[in-house]
């Protein structure tokens, strides 16, 4: 790990303004992939801007059929909320099942989807969701927030403030885990909202997506019988020593279907 | 076996530091339960009081040299043979490739069993380790060298939820060439299970070779072609 400057913050308004201040900063939420990634020299980030006291960006409630997280919520946290268990309990599960433990003790929600590692598991579930990503700046559309691999529609000095998640009808999510890591091979969230049907796909591709191809075979319905005849581009798969991009694109079939199945 | 012939050695040099001691013939005293005492009285000293008198020896026998350890070779006229058979049942989820060992079943002939808590063990970590080598554990380089398997992120150990609870029994038999009548038990587990579980996802697919480790995606592949060759 190289030297940094470590800055404690208690507003978002003054981690904004640290960040402005810093030469190269980061921000830090609960570090699960920051400092790892710090202590392997992989990132040498001149200020860490820690978020971890700002008691604004933390909470769970249900407001206007939305549930809102905020982006400094643990995942041990949002999967053990009855309010999050009893309004989307697919997204209690999935917060329930990332990493281990200890990472979901630390790990939060902001700090995930700002990361958007191509093997998270939140970016399926904000975007099959409809979700909107509430910023120290303005709102941002899921579909548009994740915006390639390790890349979101974040700038520099912008903070992930909260989640604002409609409530689904019937909601679930499947994930293939990586033997070694357990991080989603592949991962797919199903959702229906307001009669629409939605799938959101992760750790297939270089970045969390809509399943576009998979919804106009749904057609909106929660009804699995046309996935097997879609054809996914192979060619935009990831492949790894764990999985192929062949494989990769037929469990994502695998695990949608699966998904809608337990939707019902 | 050495040990055990190293033991006698210090039972034989004990008898005549206690008998010393308690004023008695060598020929009198017992062993027994780590205690040397002389026949038909309540005379006895236990292990720990010899050797301080070994090495403290203000009461010693003449010809006796102080100190209390020994050295044996044993050297067997032939081997021992440990045997076992494991039984491994699977389930494919022929779907994605992942294979769930269900339930694992194993007896082995280690002889006799001097400590059978450590030899559970040895079974339990040998069959873990086996089970990993047969469905996850893989090296891999890329095309320049390097290890792309060199941490945990990306080297896949058997952990507790990839394995069910076994089922062990032994089945042990005297080997006529080690008096003490045991066998090695350490690599029994390694041994076997990597040929039950490869054999029951054989079975399993109706294939006849799968490559080790039989990850989802080998199996899948497998299953696919299986189903292509039936079909």
């Amino acid at each position: 790990m190289y030297e940094f400057n470590y800055r404690k913050v208690d507003s978002v308004a003054a981690a904004v303004e640290a960040m402005q201040q810093a030469e190269d900063g980061k921000f830090v939420a609960g570090g699960q992939t920051m400092l790892p990634t710090m202590k392997h020299r992989l990132a040498s980030p001149s200020d860490l801007i820690d978020l971890g006291g700002v008691a604004e960006l933390t909470g769970i409630s249900v407001e206007n059929e939305n549930l809102i997280v905020g982006a400094m919520t643990t995942h041990a946290a949002v999967a053990a909320s009855a309010e999050v268990q009893q309004a989307i309990p697919a997204l209690a599960r999935l917060a329930g099942n990332i990493g281990d433990p200890a990472v979901r003790n630390r790990g939060t929600l902001g700090g995930s989807i700002a990361n958007h590692d191509p093997a998270a598991d939140y970016p399926a579930a904000v975007i099959a969701l409809g979700a909107t990503v509430q910023t120290s700046k303005r709102a941002i559309p899921a579909e548009e927030f994740f915006t390639g691999m390790f890349e979101t529609a974040l700038e520099d000095d912008e903070i992930v403030a909260s989640v604002s998640f409609p409530l689904p009808e019937a909601a679930a999510y499947m994930k293939f885990e990586n033997p070694a890591s357990r991080y989603a091979i592949v991962g797919v969230f199903v959702a229906k909202t307001g009669g629409e049907v939605r799938v959101g796909v992760t750790g297939a591709t270089a970045c969390a997506h809509r399943g576009l191809r998979l919804e106009a075979a749904l057609g909106g319905e929660l009804d699995a019988g046309g996935i097997d005849a879609v054809e996914l581009p192979v060619e935009q798969m990831n492949g790894d020593i764990h999985a192929s991009a062949e494989y990769r694109a037929h469990l994502v079939k695998v695990m949608t279907k699966r998904a809608v199945e337990a939707c019902q | 076996m050495a040990i055990a012939r190293a033991c006698d050695k210090l039972i034989a040099k004990g008898k005549k530091i206690a008998a010393h001691a308690l004023e008695a013939a060598e020929g009198d005293i017992e062993f027994a339960d780590g205690n040397f005492s002389v026949a038909g009285t309540d005379k006895a000293m236990n292990i720990a009081e010899v050797a301080f008198t070994a090495y403290v020896p203000h009461s010693y026998p003449e010809g006796v040299e102080p100190g209390f350890d020994e050295n044996a070779f044993f050297d067997p006229t032939n081997f021992s043979f440990p045997a076992g058979t494991h039984i491994c049942e699977v389930e494919v989820d022929p779907d994605t490739g992942v294979v769930e060992v269900v339930k694992y079943s194993a007896v082995d002939d280690f002889g006799r069993l001097i400590n059978p808590m450590i030899v559970e063990g040895q079974v339990h970590g040998g069959i873990a380790h086996g089970v990993g080598q047969a469905l996850l554990e893989g090296c891999s380089y890329d095309s320049e060298g390097q290890l792309i398997t060199a941490s945990y992120m990306d080297y896949a150990m058997p952990r507790a939820d990839n394995l069910p609870s076994f089922d062990i029994d032994y089945a042990p038999t005297n080997p006529p060439d080690n008096p003490l009548g045991v066998k090695g038990c350490g690599e029994a587990g390694a041994i076997g299970a990597p040929p039950a579980v490869i054999n029951a996802i054989s079975n399993a697919l109706g294939v006849r070779h799968i490559d080790m480790p039989a990850t989802p995606e080998t199996v899948w592949r497998a299953a696919q072609q299986a189903a292509a060759v039936s079909a």
